[in-house]
């Protein structure tokens, strides 16, 4: 029995581990494009042509492959953001005010000449833009840990400030307002503050990169540090987390803080890289879809690289599929909404899958081979 | 009403797992007004038994009669249509939502808006009838759980149910709620329903049924009339061998000095309510000490005050000399195996290297420079994994995926290994089978013969009795009596767990 009882459980190594939850996400992807597939062809169109369009807008050449990276990088970084969030257990999904917070952080410095060369421009801008951003953070994170207050409303309501905050300074805050312009917007970032263009002709800039380096960076704090380890302890059971000493405060507020300073790093990389100005609205709804690409990864810090690379063709693709084939633009969202439903369902079901399992081997098998073993102990 | 008929009968049910046969065609039918006793080992296949009668699991083969009609039960939905309640070991109430909440959920009403008076005048009615008296607004959380499981028992009273599963009702409750419960049981059956009772415990089976089927390794041993049976007969069906607790034999500790002291020690619960009164306690090093008593008298704070979880209203603890201020996390200096090991004790997602390093995961050696030196890490728990006999394939499994016993291992590894000045073990053998109670029990007797402060929680008296050097009841937050551990009788004992202080020493 203890033969037969050991040979039941499947060892699953790292790689095995990620390989299944791969599969999953990939499983319910697919699932949501046939099912996306079906609704195009009602729309009028023929599915096949229609994803065909959408690849090529996405893969097609070097430079739709440059936009999709370009499209990528708020999703990354925001991504990254929030899934650090799930891990602690907390939704910090303000992302898109970290992003507006940032942005005005770099353009308080960007925006003049100051006769700096790059090299120390940019990191400059890089660091108000932080700066803002984690104080902007650190108020939802202070609430959650010390007052109790609900952090999805409190970050949720908080980027509503930040949005008309920001609507402010662009068209009524004289040393940055470009005023009188036809579009509320920022002065023109100083070149000395814009980041280098990567490849003639397009507008790829080092975000992209940045935000994958980030993803893997935060996939080996998450699992080989001990601020990694107290993260998953306080994610996974709070409880166990203040027995364990872990002060679950001061955890709320550091995890709050940096999520909120990467958003805002994202912020300031997409006015200093591809807009030249603070545009009013110029995030919209950014913010938010890094919340839906850190869920698809399930907060796997290597799984926001692919689900935000994925959300991000789908996007760029998606506008060649609806001018190719004049099926409505909309169904872009559609594609990935339906594809997160079905990933998610994936893993309900996969989920209860796995529950048997647990509950075969803890009603019977191992139980009575640890009686087998206490009698002999005895 | 006929002599003789059945309310409950189930035949050759035999439920196979791959590799395992948890039921080997095993029979048991229970008359109506009957208390029938499941008795058996944790692991024997009682609950899964229970679960194909409650639709649960679908039995590889066999038949369900209920009234002398057969039946075909594939979920818990039409097991209550059936007239079958079933009370869970681990409870299935909603924490966050009131008593009267959890007892109409899932009850369908024609109405569209929720009506929840009339449910409350019946369930208080029935509160009144079974004497369970419940609160209907009171969160369920905020419950002790002895009341807790009363409102499962309400729950599964209140959809009329005919025969009444109850899985291990007793081993999350005090004696005194184990009184209660029997008494609760008498009053179910008078109304003609059946009760089945699962349990390990002989006392309370001898106590409460009828007749009592025994269950072994997934076969059935037999099953005899209570009148006819004693605990030992039982006890070797159940096991093959004999059992009891003894006391266990112990020689004085030479170099006896305090460890934990508390003076007037007061503390509130979450509820505001005082749960430590003027609380003063000596613990030496080289002693048990136990603390009896009905739980919720105050013993989780007790517990929570002195590892620094709980603040404390006036008072002052001291351990070894230093004043316990915040969460004491350091493991060679506090044990502490908490009363919740799933909840408090474990993260259950965890493996069970993760596990071990909980408290000093920031410590040397098994981090250095900011990294989790994983090498160390893993090594160390394959050396906790071999000294303390935990069942598992790999350090890398999920502690979810252990069972209790194993779970409770992995903590007192934890927790004792680095041999703390100080152990509190809060109801450490809680739900674990005979033979792991029994290497709880050694383990903390190493202990205090390797010179350790013990303060051993537990409402079992029995093992109170068999392990501690002295003996103090805990009622409503205040020590009722501080007995010899040698001397102690368990009348006394059961008196201050009552309340009544003791009389004054001759």
């Amino acid at each position: 029995m203890n033969a037969s009882g050991k040979s039941k459980t499947i060892r699953l190594p790292l790689l095995g581990d990620m390989a299944v939850s791969f599969g999953r996400t990939l499983l319910g992807i697919l699932m949501g494009l046939v099912a996306s597939g079906i609704l195009i062809a009602i729309s009028g169109a023929n599915p096949f042509t229609a994803y065909g369009a959408l690849l090529r807008g996405a893969l097609g050449s070097r430079y739709a492959i440059s936009n999709v990276l370009v499209r990528a990088s708020p999703l990354l970084l925001g991504g990254i953001g929030v899934a650090l969030g799930i891990k602690s257990g907390l939704w910090n999904i303000g992302m898109e005010g970290y992003m507006y917070l940032g942005a005005i952080g770099a353009s308080v410095v960007g925006v003049f000449d100051l006769g700096l060369p790059s090299f120390i421009h940019i990191p400059l801008c890089f660091l108000f833009a932080m700066a803002f951003a984690a104080v902007w953070g650190a108020i939802p994170g202070y609430l959650k840990a010390y007052r109790g207050v609900n952090e999805v409303t409190c970050t949720i309501m908080l980027s509503y400030v930040a949005i008309y905050l920001t609507n402010w300074v662009v068209s009524a805050f004289p040393p940055i307002a470009e005023i009188g312009a036809f579009y509320p917007m920022s002065k023109k970032f100083a070149d000395s503050a814009l980041l280098p263009i990567l490849m003639r002709g397009s507008s790829l800039h080092a975000g992209p990169f940045i935000g994958v380096l980030l993803c893997l960076i935060f996939y080996f704090i998450l699992n080989y540090t001990p601020f990694g380890y107290q993260t998953k302890l306080l994610g996974s059971n709070p409880h166990a987390a203040h027995y364990a000493g872990v002060d679950a405060r001061k955890q709320m507020v550091k995890i709050m803080v940096l999520g909120a300073i990467i958003g805002g790093f994202s912020g300031a990389i997409e006015v200093m890289g591809l807009n030249r100005r603070v545009y009013m609205d110029f995030v919209t709804n950014v913010g938010y879809e890094s919340v839906a690409v850190a869920l698809l990864a399930g907060g796997n810090p290597i799984g926001v690289i692919a689900s935000a690379l994925f959300f991000a063709a789908l996007k760029a693709g998606g506008a060649t599929m609806s001018i190719e084939t004049g099926v409505s633009s909309s169904m872009n969202s559609i594609i990935i909404a339906l594809c997160m439903l079905f990933v998610i369902g994936v893993g309900v079901a996969d989920g209860r899958r796995q529950q048997k399992i647990v509950d075969n081997s803890k009603d019977d098998e191992s139980e009575s081979k640890e009686l087998e073993t206490a009698k002999g102990e005895v | 009403m006929e002599e003789n008929r059945y309310a409950l009968q189930m035949q050759d049910i035999t439920v196979e797992f791959p590799g395992v046969i948890a039921n080997d065609h095993v029979s048991i039918d229970c008359k109506k007004g009957e208390v029938l006793g499941l008795l058996g080992e944790n692991g024997a296949g009682k609950t899964t038994l229970m679960n194909v009668l409650y639709g649960l699991r679908p039995p590889t083969s066999g038949k369900i009669f209920l009234d002398g009609k057969e039946v075909q039960i594939s979920s818990p939905y039409e097991a209550i249509e059936n007239g079958i309640g079933m009370v869970h070991q681990h409870f299935k109430l909603v924490d966050t939502l009131s008593v009267i909440e959890n007892v109409v959920l899932g009850i369908k009403e024609k109405k569209q808006k929720l009506d929840l008076e009339p449910a409350k005048k019946r369930l208080k009615e029935l509160c009144e009838e079974y004497q369970l008296y419940v609160d209907p607004d009171e969160i369920v959380w905020r419950l002790p759980v002895g009341k807790q499981q009363w409102v499962e028992i309400l729950k599964a009273l209140y959809r009329d149910c005919k025969v009444l599963i109850l899985d291990e009702p007793t081993a999350v409750l005090t004696p005194s709620e184990s009184d209660h419960l029997c008494q609760a049981i008498r009053q179910i059956i008078k109304k003609g329903c059946s009760v089945i009772f699962i349990s390990h415990k002989l006392r309370e089976v001898m106590d409460i049924t009828d007749r009592i089927t025994v269950i072994r390794d997934g076969k059935m041993i037999g099953t005899i009339k209570t009148s006819d049976a004693n605990q030992l007969i039982l006890a070797e069906m159940m096991v093959g061998r004999p059992i009891s607790i003894d006391r266990k034999p112990r020689s004085l500790y030479p170099q006896s000095e305090p460890v934990l002291e508390m003076h007037n020690v007061n503390a509130v619960d979450e509820r505001g309510i005082p749960a430590l009164r003027n609380f003063s306690l000596t613990v030496n090093s080289g002693e048990i000490v136990g603390v009896a008593g009905v739980d919720g008298n105050g013993q989780r704070e007790l517990a929570e005050c002195i590892a620094g979880l709980r603040k404390i209203t006036s008072g002052s603890i001291s351990i070894k000399g230093k004043p316990v201020t915040g969460v004491i996390a350091d493991p060679s200096f506090l044990g502490f195996i908490p009363e919740d090991r799933q909840k408090t004790g474990l993260v259950l997602d965890f493996s069970i290297a993760d596990n071990m390093i909980i408290k000093d995961y920031h410590e040397k050696p098994f981090a250095q420079k900011h990294m989790l030196q994983y090498k160390t890490i893993k090594k160390h728990a394959r050396e906790m994994i071999r000294k303390y006999h935990i069942k598992t394939p790999s350090e890398d499994v999920k502690v979810r995926n252990l069972s209790g016993g194993n779970q409770q291992k992995v903590v007192i590894a934890r927790e004792l290994d680095p041999e703390p000045v100080l152990d509190i073990a809060s109801h450490p053998t809680r739900g674990l089978d005979l033979g792991a109670v029994a290497n709880v029990h050694e383990t903390l007797l190493k202990e205090r013969n390797r010179g350790a402060a013990v303060l051993f929680i537990s409402a079992e008296l029995q093992e109170i009795m068999a392990l501690s050097d002295r003996i103090i009841v805990l009622f409503n937050g205040e020590i009722m009596g501080e007995l010899d551990g040698e001397s102690a009788d368990q009348n006394v004992i059961g008196q201050m767990m009552l309340g009544q202080r003791a009389e004054v020493k001759e």
